[in-house]
Protein backbone atom coordinates (compact mmCIF):
# COMPACT_ATOMS: atom_id res chain seq x y z
CA UNK A 1 0.00 0.00 0.00
CA UNK A 2 1.56 3.65 -0.95
CA UNK A 3 1.85 6.12 1.40
CA UNK A 4 -0.72 8.22 -0.90
CA UNK A 5 -3.29 5.37 0.19
CA UNK A 6 -2.29 5.40 3.43
CA UNK A 7 -2.88 9.05 4.12
CA UNK A 8 -6.37 8.63 2.13
CA UNK A 9 -7.25 5.51 4.58
CA UNK A 10 -6.87 7.75 7.30
CA UNK A 11 -8.33 10.53 6.30
CA UNK A 12 -11.67 9.47 5.37
CA UNK A 13 -11.75 7.31 8.54
CA UNK A 14 -10.54 10.58 10.75
CA UNK A 15 -12.80 12.30 9.30
CA UNK A 16 -15.85 9.90 9.73
CA UNK A 17 -14.67 9.37 13.34
CA UNK A 18 -15.48 13.17 13.94
CA UNK A 19 -18.22 13.85 12.04
CA UNK A 20 -19.70 10.68 13.91
CA UNK A 21 -18.15 11.81 17.56
CA UNK A 22 -21.92 13.63 17.75
CA UNK A 23 -24.12 10.52 18.07
CA UNK A 24 -23.94 8.11 21.01
CA UNK A 25 -22.53 5.00 21.39
CA UNK A 26 -23.39 1.55 23.17
CA UNK A 27 -20.18 0.87 23.63
CA UNK A 28 -17.39 2.67 24.88
CA UNK A 29 -15.56 3.40 21.82
CA UNK A 30 -16.06 4.57 18.95
CA UNK A 31 -13.59 2.88 16.26
CA UNK A 32 -13.49 0.72 12.56
CA UNK A 33 -15.45 -1.22 13.55
CA UNK A 34 -18.74 0.27 15.23
CA UNK A 35 -21.69 -1.02 13.66
CA UNK A 36 -23.36 2.03 12.81
CA UNK A 37 -26.80 1.03 13.01
CA UNK A 38 -26.56 -1.87 15.99
CA UNK A 39 -24.33 0.19 18.19
CA UNK A 40 -25.06 3.79 17.33
CA UNK A 41 -28.93 3.59 16.28
CA UNK A 42 -28.36 6.50 13.73
CA UNK A 43 -31.92 7.17 12.37
CA UNK A 44 -32.45 7.48 8.82
CA UNK A 45 -32.53 11.66 8.90
CA UNK A 46 -29.03 11.89 10.59
CA UNK A 47 -27.47 9.12 8.07
CA UNK A 48 -28.61 11.49 5.50
CA UNK A 49 -26.93 15.02 6.86
CA UNK A 50 -23.95 12.91 7.61
CA UNK A 51 -23.74 11.52 4.05
CA UNK A 52 -24.59 15.34 2.40
CA UNK A 53 -21.17 16.31 4.97
CA UNK A 54 -18.86 13.86 3.61
CA UNK A 55 -20.01 14.46 0.14
CA UNK A 56 -19.10 17.84 0.96
CA UNK A 57 -15.47 17.15 2.73
CA UNK A 58 -14.61 14.90 -0.37
CA UNK A 59 -16.37 17.01 -3.16
CA UNK A 60 -17.95 13.38 -4.17
CA UNK A 61 -21.66 12.02 -4.54
CA UNK A 62 -22.64 9.52 -2.34
CA UNK A 63 -25.75 8.22 -3.71
CA UNK A 64 -27.64 6.76 -0.61
CA UNK A 65 -28.33 3.49 -2.10
CA UNK A 66 -25.07 2.37 -1.93
CA UNK A 67 -25.72 2.53 2.29
CA UNK A 68 -27.37 -0.98 1.79
CA UNK A 69 -23.41 -2.27 1.49
CA UNK A 70 -22.81 -0.55 4.80
CA UNK A 71 -22.70 -1.94 8.30
CA UNK A 72 -19.77 -0.77 10.03
CA UNK A 73 -17.50 3.14 9.80
CA UNK A 74 -14.78 0.75 8.08
CA UNK A 75 -17.80 -0.29 5.06
CA UNK A 76 -18.67 3.64 4.94
CA UNK A 77 -14.71 4.62 4.92
CA UNK A 78 -14.34 1.82 2.04
CA UNK A 79 -17.00 3.56 -0.33
CA UNK A 80 -15.59 6.91 0.34
CA UNK A 81 -12.58 6.07 -0.73
CA UNK A 82 -13.81 3.99 -3.80
CA UNK A 83 -15.98 7.32 -4.62
CA UNK A 84 -12.58 9.61 -4.09
CA UNK A 85 -10.70 7.48 -6.12
CA UNK A 86 -12.84 7.30 -8.93
CA UNK A 87 -14.03 10.83 -9.36
CA UNK A 88 -14.12 12.35 -12.71
CA UNK B 1 -31.83 -10.19 11.19
CA UNK B 2 -34.58 -12.93 11.89
CA UNK B 3 -38.39 -11.82 11.94
CA UNK B 4 -38.30 -12.27 15.43
CA UNK B 5 -35.50 -9.36 15.88
CA UNK B 6 -37.53 -7.47 13.82
CA UNK B 7 -40.36 -8.46 15.99
CA UNK B 8 -37.80 -7.14 18.96
CA UNK B 9 -37.47 -3.90 17.23
CA UNK B 10 -40.89 -2.71 16.51
CA UNK B 11 -41.72 -3.81 19.78
CA UNK B 12 -39.03 -1.42 21.09
CA UNK B 13 -40.53 1.62 19.32
CA UNK B 14 -43.89 0.80 20.20
CA UNK B 15 -42.82 0.52 24.25
CA UNK B 16 -40.81 4.02 23.97
CA UNK B 17 -43.54 6.00 22.51
CA UNK B 18 -45.45 4.33 25.16
CA UNK B 19 -43.15 5.16 27.94
CA UNK B 20 -43.44 8.97 27.02
CA UNK B 21 -47.70 8.44 26.16
CA UNK B 22 -47.01 9.22 22.87
CA UNK B 23 -48.48 6.18 20.71
CA UNK B 24 -50.86 7.70 18.17
CA UNK B 25 -51.94 4.77 17.55
CA UNK B 26 -54.18 4.86 20.42
CA UNK B 27 -55.83 7.25 19.29
CA UNK B 28 -59.60 6.00 18.26
CA UNK B 29 -62.31 8.62 16.38
CA UNK B 30 -65.16 6.23 18.09
CA UNK B 31 -67.51 9.22 15.89
CA UNK B 32 -66.87 11.65 13.35
CA UNK B 33 -69.56 14.12 13.46
CA UNK B 34 -67.93 16.76 10.88
CA UNK B 35 -64.53 17.58 9.27
CA UNK B 36 -63.07 19.37 12.23
CA UNK B 37 -65.19 17.52 15.03
CA UNK B 38 -65.02 13.62 16.32
CA UNK B 39 -65.65 11.83 19.82
CA UNK B 40 -62.27 10.88 20.76
CA UNK B 41 -62.25 8.99 24.26
CA UNK B 42 -65.90 9.79 24.48
CA UNK B 43 -65.71 13.13 24.40
CA UNK B 44 -66.43 16.06 21.53
CA UNK B 45 -62.67 16.84 19.90
CA UNK B 46 -61.75 19.55 17.50
CA UNK B 47 -59.92 18.03 14.76
CA UNK B 48 -56.73 19.90 13.90
CA UNK B 49 -54.75 17.30 12.35
CA UNK B 50 -56.27 15.48 9.41
CA UNK B 51 -54.97 17.41 5.98
CA UNK B 52 -58.96 18.54 5.40
CA UNK B 53 -57.64 21.74 4.41
CA UNK B 54 -60.69 22.37 2.21
CA UNK B 55 -63.03 20.17 4.48
CA UNK B 56 -64.94 18.78 1.62
CA UNK B 57 -65.39 15.50 3.25
CA UNK B 58 -68.55 16.73 4.49
CA UNK B 59 -69.26 18.22 1.69
CA UNK B 60 -72.92 17.37 0.17
CA UNK B 61 -71.77 17.72 -3.17
CA UNK B 62 -68.77 15.49 -2.50
CA UNK B 63 -71.22 13.06 -0.72
CA UNK B 64 -73.82 12.75 -3.15
CA UNK B 65 -71.45 12.03 -5.79
CA UNK B 66 -70.09 9.59 -4.21
CA UNK B 67 -73.34 7.32 -3.15
CA UNK B 68 -74.73 7.56 -6.52
CA UNK B 69 -71.81 6.51 -7.63
CA UNK B 70 -71.34 3.83 -5.55
CA UNK B 71 -75.04 2.62 -6.01
CA UNK B 72 -74.29 3.28 -10.11
CA UNK B 73 -71.60 1.33 -10.43
CA UNK B 74 -70.89 -0.90 -7.03
CA UNK B 75 -68.42 -0.34 -4.09
CA UNK B 76 -65.23 -1.51 -5.80
CA UNK B 77 -63.40 -2.41 -8.75
CA UNK B 78 -62.39 -5.74 -7.86
CA UNK B 79 -59.04 -4.89 -10.02
CA UNK B 80 -56.36 -3.62 -12.02
CA UNK B 81 -56.98 -1.18 -14.98
CA UNK B 82 -55.08 -3.61 -16.90
CA UNK B 83 -56.36 -6.92 -16.17
CA UNK B 84 -59.96 -5.74 -15.35
CA UNK B 85 -60.42 -2.56 -17.52
CA UNK B 86 -61.09 1.31 -16.83
CA UNK B 87 -64.24 2.67 -15.52
CA UNK B 88 -65.66 5.61 -17.10
CA UNK B 89 -65.41 7.53 -14.05
CA UNK B 90 -61.53 6.63 -13.86
CA UNK B 91 -60.89 7.90 -18.20
CA UNK B 92 -63.24 11.21 -17.30
CA UNK B 93 -61.21 12.15 -14.21
CA UNK B 94 -57.77 11.98 -15.78
CA UNK B 95 -59.28 13.66 -18.16
CA UNK B 96 -60.29 16.59 -16.85
CA UNK B 97 -56.92 17.11 -14.41
CA UNK B 98 -55.48 17.24 -18.06
CA UNK B 99 -57.55 19.76 -18.81
CA UNK B 100 -57.46 21.80 -15.12
CA UNK B 101 -53.65 21.70 -15.70
CA UNK B 102 -53.49 22.33 -19.59
CA UNK B 103 -50.86 19.52 -20.16
CA UNK B 104 -51.84 16.21 -22.38
CA UNK B 105 -51.21 13.66 -19.58
CA UNK B 106 -52.85 12.74 -16.83
CA UNK B 107 -52.58 9.76 -14.72
CA UNK B 108 -54.43 8.63 -11.45
CA UNK B 109 -53.21 5.69 -9.18
CA UNK B 110 -54.96 4.32 -6.08
CA UNK B 111 -53.43 6.18 -3.47
CA UNK B 112 -50.89 9.15 -3.05
CA UNK B 113 -48.04 6.71 -1.77
CA UNK B 114 -48.44 4.89 -5.24
CA UNK B 115 -48.40 7.82 -6.88
CA UNK B 116 -45.32 8.75 -6.13
CA UNK B 117 -43.90 5.01 -6.35
CA UNK B 118 -45.08 4.27 -9.59
CA UNK B 119 -44.07 7.29 -11.51
CA UNK B 120 -40.58 6.64 -9.99
CA UNK B 121 -40.77 3.05 -10.31
CA UNK B 122 -41.66 3.26 -13.49
CA UNK B 123 -39.22 6.50 -14.93
CA UNK B 124 -36.13 5.32 -13.28
CA UNK B 125 -33.83 2.57 -13.57
CA UNK B 126 -30.36 1.46 -11.95
CA UNK B 127 -27.73 3.71 -12.84
CA UNK B 128 -30.42 6.92 -13.22
CA UNK B 129 -29.54 9.81 -11.16
CA UNK B 130 -32.00 11.18 -8.77
CA UNK B 131 -31.03 14.39 -6.47
CA UNK B 132 -34.17 14.69 -4.30
CA UNK B 133 -34.79 17.33 -1.37
CA UNK B 134 -33.86 15.94 1.82
CA UNK B 135 -37.02 16.67 3.61
CA UNK B 136 -38.97 14.67 0.71
CA UNK B 137 -41.77 12.07 1.88
CA UNK B 138 -41.07 8.20 2.40
CA UNK B 139 -42.80 7.32 -1.11
CA UNK B 140 -40.41 9.89 -2.92
CA UNK B 141 -37.50 7.88 -1.10
CA UNK B 142 -38.94 4.73 -1.64
CA UNK B 143 -39.96 5.16 -5.03
CA UNK B 144 -35.98 6.14 -5.47
CA UNK B 145 -34.61 2.82 -3.75
CA UNK B 146 -37.21 0.45 -5.03
CA UNK B 147 -36.04 1.76 -9.18
CA UNK B 148 -32.44 0.91 -8.10
CA UNK B 149 -31.49 4.66 -9.36
CA UNK B 150 -28.87 6.26 -7.87
CA UNK B 151 -30.11 9.23 -5.54
CA UNK B 152 -28.56 11.77 -3.23
CA UNK B 153 -30.20 14.28 -1.36
CA UNK B 154 -29.55 18.04 -1.58
CA UNK B 155 -30.04 20.51 1.37
CA UNK B 156 -33.74 21.26 2.55
CA UNK B 157 -35.11 23.94 0.42
CA UNK B 158 -31.38 25.20 -0.92
CA UNK B 159 -30.85 26.16 -4.69
CA UNK B 160 -26.99 26.48 -3.97
CA UNK B 161 -27.05 23.08 -2.37
CA UNK B 162 -28.53 21.07 -5.28
CA UNK B 163 -26.49 23.07 -8.09
CA UNK B 164 -23.35 21.95 -6.21
CA UNK B 165 -24.73 18.38 -6.32
CA UNK B 166 -25.41 18.85 -9.54
CA UNK B 167 -22.27 19.86 -10.47
CA UNK B 168 -20.81 17.12 -8.85
CA UNK B 169 -22.88 14.90 -11.01
CA UNK B 170 -21.00 16.37 -13.75
CA UNK B 171 -21.81 15.04 -17.06
CA UNK B 172 -24.35 12.79 -15.42
CA UNK B 173 -26.22 15.71 -14.35
CA UNK B 174 -27.69 16.45 -17.81
CA UNK B 175 -31.02 14.00 -17.81
CA UNK B 176 -30.75 13.84 -14.13
CA UNK B 177 -34.00 13.68 -11.91
CA UNK B 178 -34.52 16.41 -9.20
CA UNK B 179 -37.39 16.26 -7.12
CA UNK B 180 -38.51 18.75 -4.57
CA UNK B 181 -42.61 18.96 -2.87
CA UNK B 182 -44.40 22.02 -2.86
CA UNK B 183 -45.62 22.67 0.60
CA UNK B 184 -43.49 20.16 3.16
CA UNK B 185 -45.76 18.29 5.04
CA UNK B 186 -44.21 18.42 8.61
CA UNK B 187 -42.32 21.93 9.06
CA UNK B 188 -45.27 23.34 6.87
CA UNK B 189 -42.54 25.76 4.97
CA UNK B 190 -42.77 26.24 1.25
CA UNK B 191 -39.90 25.34 -1.70
CA UNK B 192 -38.42 27.65 -3.90
CA UNK B 193 -39.71 25.92 -6.57
CA UNK B 194 -38.85 28.68 -9.70
CA UNK B 195 -35.24 28.97 -8.44
CA UNK B 196 -34.94 25.08 -8.13
CA UNK B 197 -36.58 24.86 -11.19
CA UNK B 198 -33.97 27.54 -12.89
CA UNK B 199 -30.82 25.22 -11.58
CA UNK B 200 -32.27 21.96 -12.82
CA UNK B 201 -33.41 23.04 -16.04
CA UNK B 202 -29.36 25.42 -16.12
CA UNK B 203 -27.69 21.31 -15.94
CA UNK B 204 -30.54 19.76 -17.93
CA UNK B 205 -32.34 17.96 -15.11
CA UNK B 206 -36.09 17.02 -15.53
CA UNK B 207 -37.78 18.21 -12.45
CA UNK B 208 -40.43 16.72 -10.75
CA UNK B 209 -42.83 18.60 -8.06
CA UNK B 210 -45.02 16.54 -5.66
CA UNK B 211 -47.78 18.94 -4.33
CA UNK B 212 -49.85 16.41 -2.05
CA UNK B 213 -50.26 19.34 0.50
CA UNK B 214 -50.52 22.32 -1.94
CA UNK B 215 -52.73 21.11 -4.53
CA UNK B 216 -55.97 23.21 -3.82
CA UNK B 217 -54.43 25.44 -1.35
CA UNK B 218 -52.16 27.37 -3.56
CA UNK B 219 -52.19 29.09 -6.85
CA UNK B 220 -54.73 31.59 -7.86
CA UNK B 221 -56.57 28.44 -9.67
CA UNK B 222 -55.53 26.43 -6.78
CA UNK B 223 -53.10 24.13 -9.28
CA UNK B 224 -50.58 24.18 -6.54
CA UNK B 225 -47.41 26.06 -5.83
CA UNK B 226 -45.69 25.36 -9.44
CA UNK B 227 -48.53 27.72 -10.40
CA UNK B 228 -47.83 30.16 -7.84
CA UNK B 229 -44.16 29.99 -8.75
CA UNK B 230 -45.37 30.55 -12.27
CA UNK B 231 -43.20 27.45 -13.62
CA UNK B 232 -46.39 24.79 -15.09
CA UNK B 233 -44.79 25.17 -18.48
CA UNK B 234 -41.15 24.00 -16.92
CA UNK B 235 -41.82 21.26 -14.48
CA UNK B 236 -41.78 17.57 -16.10
CA UNK B 237 -44.25 15.41 -13.53
CA UNK B 238 -46.45 17.00 -11.03
CA UNK B 239 -47.78 14.81 -8.48
CA UNK B 240 -50.70 15.11 -6.04
CA UNK B 241 -52.91 13.15 -3.33
CA UNK B 242 -56.39 12.41 -3.58
CA UNK B 243 -56.33 12.32 0.41
CA UNK B 244 -56.01 16.14 1.57
CA UNK B 245 -57.69 18.97 -0.68
CA UNK B 246 -60.02 16.31 -2.72
CA UNK B 247 -61.50 14.71 0.33
CA UNK B 248 -60.80 11.16 -1.33
CA UNK B 249 -58.38 8.42 -1.55
CA UNK B 250 -56.06 8.40 -4.73
CA UNK B 251 -53.45 10.56 -6.51
CA UNK B 252 -53.13 11.72 -9.97
CA UNK B 253 -49.59 12.95 -11.73
CA UNK B 254 -49.62 15.24 -14.89
CA UNK B 255 -46.92 16.02 -17.21
CA UNK B 256 -45.95 18.05 -20.33
CA UNK B 257 -44.22 14.92 -21.84
CA UNK B 258 -47.65 12.89 -23.74
CA UNK B 259 -45.18 9.99 -23.12
CA UNK B 260 -45.84 9.72 -19.37
CA UNK B 261 -48.80 7.95 -20.34
CA UNK B 262 -46.72 4.96 -21.16
CA UNK B 263 -46.59 4.57 -17.75
CA UNK B 264 -49.56 2.18 -17.94
CA UNK B 265 -47.34 -0.96 -19.65
CA UNK B 266 -44.55 -0.22 -17.31
CA UNK B 267 -45.63 0.98 -13.58
CA UNK B 268 -45.81 -1.91 -11.36
CA UNK B 269 -47.85 -0.09 -9.01
CA UNK B 270 -50.34 1.08 -11.93
CA UNK B 271 -50.61 -2.10 -12.82
CA UNK B 272 -50.32 -4.59 -10.32
CA UNK B 273 -53.64 -2.48 -8.11
CA UNK B 274 -56.80 -2.58 -7.63
CA UNK B 275 -58.13 0.88 -9.03
CA UNK B 276 -59.79 3.14 -7.24
CA UNK B 277 -63.47 2.85 -6.39
CA UNK B 278 -66.14 4.32 -8.05
CA UNK B 279 -66.97 6.21 -4.62
CA UNK B 280 -63.54 7.52 -4.21
CA UNK B 281 -63.58 8.26 -8.29
CA UNK B 282 -66.42 10.42 -8.05
CA UNK B 283 -65.63 11.99 -4.52
CA UNK B 284 -62.20 13.33 -6.19
CA UNK B 285 -64.02 14.33 -9.11
CA UNK B 286 -66.91 16.66 -7.17
CA UNK B 287 -64.10 17.86 -4.91
CA UNK B 288 -61.96 18.91 -8.27
CA UNK B 289 -65.07 20.84 -9.36
CA UNK B 290 -65.85 22.22 -5.80
CA UNK B 291 -61.77 23.83 -5.99
CA UNK B 292 -62.93 25.18 -9.69
CA UNK B 293 -65.54 26.64 -9.02
CA UNK B 294 -65.79 27.74 -5.44
CA UNK B 295 -62.42 30.03 -4.43
CA UNK B 296 -64.00 31.36 -1.68
CA UNK B 297 -63.54 27.70 0.16
CA UNK B 298 -59.60 28.46 -0.13
CA UNK B 299 -60.08 32.08 1.07
CA UNK B 300 -61.50 30.88 4.49
CA UNK B 301 -58.94 28.00 5.08
CA UNK B 302 -56.07 30.69 4.61
CA UNK B 303 -58.20 33.15 7.02
CA UNK B 304 -58.18 30.41 9.12
CA UNK B 305 -54.52 29.80 9.18
CA UNK B 306 -53.50 33.64 9.44
CA UNK B 307 -56.08 33.37 12.88
CA UNK B 308 -54.20 30.57 14.06
CA UNK B 309 -50.71 31.66 13.40
CA UNK B 310 -51.53 35.10 14.61
CA UNK B 311 -52.92 33.38 17.81
CA UNK B 312 -49.74 31.19 18.63
CA UNK B 313 -47.59 33.42 18.07
CA UNK B 314 -49.42 36.12 20.28
CA UNK B 315 -48.96 33.05 22.95
CA UNK B 316 -45.16 33.02 22.29
CA UNK B 317 -44.78 29.62 20.76
CA UNK B 318 -41.94 29.25 18.66
CA UNK B 319 -43.71 28.66 14.99
CA UNK B 320 -41.54 26.49 12.31
CA UNK B 321 -41.97 28.25 9.32
CA UNK B 322 -44.04 31.15 8.00
CA UNK B 323 -48.18 30.88 7.72
CA UNK B 324 -49.42 28.03 5.78
CA UNK B 325 -52.50 25.57 6.30
CA UNK B 326 -49.57 23.63 8.31
CA UNK B 327 -48.72 25.07 11.45
CA UNK B 328 -46.04 23.29 13.08
CA UNK B 329 -45.05 24.55 17.28
CA UNK B 330 -41.40 23.29 17.86
CA UNK B 331 -41.31 21.88 21.46
CA UNK B 332 -37.64 21.21 22.68
CA UNK B 333 -38.09 17.41 23.83
CA UNK B 334 -40.14 14.85 22.81
CA UNK B 335 -41.14 14.42 26.73
CA UNK B 336 -42.59 17.73 26.47
CA UNK B 337 -43.90 16.99 23.18
CA UNK B 338 -46.22 14.49 24.40
CA UNK B 339 -46.92 16.21 27.53
CA UNK B 340 -48.56 18.71 25.80
CA UNK B 341 -50.14 16.70 22.88
CA UNK B 342 -51.52 14.57 25.53
CA UNK B 343 -52.84 17.98 27.41
CA UNK B 344 -54.26 19.22 24.60
CA UNK B 345 -56.27 15.92 24.03
CA UNK B 346 -57.69 16.68 27.34
CA UNK B 347 -58.84 20.27 26.58
CA UNK B 348 -60.76 18.47 23.24
CA UNK B 349 -57.84 19.27 20.61
CA UNK B 350 -56.17 16.59 18.66
CA UNK B 351 -53.27 17.68 16.83
CA UNK B 352 -50.08 15.70 15.68
CA UNK B 353 -47.64 14.77 17.38
CA UNK B 354 -44.26 14.80 15.37
CA UNK B 355 -40.97 13.11 16.68
CA UNK B 356 -37.77 12.88 15.53
CA UNK B 357 -36.66 11.52 13.00
CA UNK B 358 -39.88 12.97 11.47
CA UNK B 359 -39.10 16.32 13.07
CA UNK B 360 -35.52 18.00 12.93
CA UNK B 361 -32.86 18.96 15.26
CA UNK B 362 -33.87 16.07 17.91
CA UNK B 363 -36.95 17.94 19.58
CA UNK B 364 -40.70 17.43 18.71
CA UNK B 365 -43.71 19.08 16.67
CA UNK B 366 -47.28 19.80 17.26
CA UNK B 367 -48.12 19.88 13.94
CA UNK B 368 -51.74 21.59 13.07
CA UNK B 369 -53.34 21.30 9.79
CA UNK B 370 -56.07 23.77 9.08
CA UNK B 371 -59.42 23.23 7.06
CA UNK B 372 -61.47 25.65 5.34
CA UNK B 373 -64.60 24.14 7.75
CA UNK B 374 -62.98 25.13 10.89
CA UNK B 375 -65.18 28.11 12.40
CA UNK B 376 -63.57 31.15 14.02
CA UNK B 377 -65.03 29.68 17.06
CA UNK B 378 -63.19 26.65 16.54
CA UNK B 379 -59.69 28.13 16.53
CA UNK B 380 -59.97 30.31 18.96
CA UNK B 381 -61.10 27.18 20.99
CA UNK B 382 -57.73 25.66 19.50
CA UNK B 383 -55.82 28.38 20.90
CA UNK B 384 -57.57 28.12 24.63
CA UNK B 385 -56.57 25.15 24.93
CA UNK B 386 -52.85 25.52 23.78
CA UNK B 387 -52.64 28.43 26.35
CA UNK B 388 -54.46 26.42 29.28
CA UNK B 389 -52.05 22.90 28.22
CA UNK B 390 -48.70 25.00 28.84
CA UNK B 391 -49.82 26.78 31.75
CA UNK B 392 -47.04 26.68 34.18
CA UNK B 393 -44.19 25.22 31.34
CA UNK B 394 -41.61 27.36 29.67
CA UNK B 395 -42.96 26.67 26.22
CA UNK B 396 -45.18 30.05 25.59
CA UNK B 397 -43.42 33.02 27.49
CA UNK B 398 -45.71 34.96 26.17
CA UNK B 399 -49.10 32.73 27.28
CA UNK B 400 -48.76 33.59 31.02
CA UNK B 401 -48.98 37.46 30.21
CA UNK B 402 -52.22 37.07 28.41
Amino acid sequence: MSHQTQDLDQEIMQTLLTHLARFPTKSDELNAQTDLAADMNIDSVNMMELLMEVEDTFDVSFPLNMMANVNTVQDLANQIKQLVENRP
Amino acid sequence: MSISDRFAELAHIRDSLGAVEADPSRIVMEKILSPTEAIIGNRPTILVGTNNYLGLTFDNEVLDAACAAMHEQGSGTTGSRMANGSFAGHASLEHDFAEFYGVPSAMIFSTGYQTNLGLLMGILRPGDKVVLDSHSHACIYDGCRISGADFLAFRHNDPEDLRKRLRRLGGDAEGALVIAEGLYSMLGDIAPLADLCAVAKEYGAWFMVDEAHSFGVYGERGLGLCEEAGILDQVDFITGTFSKSLASLGGFCVSRHPEMQLLRYGSRPYIFTASSSPANIAAADAALRAIRTRPDIKDKLWANANRLYDGLKGLGYELASTVSPVIAVRVPSKEEGARLWNALLDEGVYVNLVLPPAAPDSAALLRCSLSAAHSFEQIDAILAAFKAASAGSDMAAGASAQ
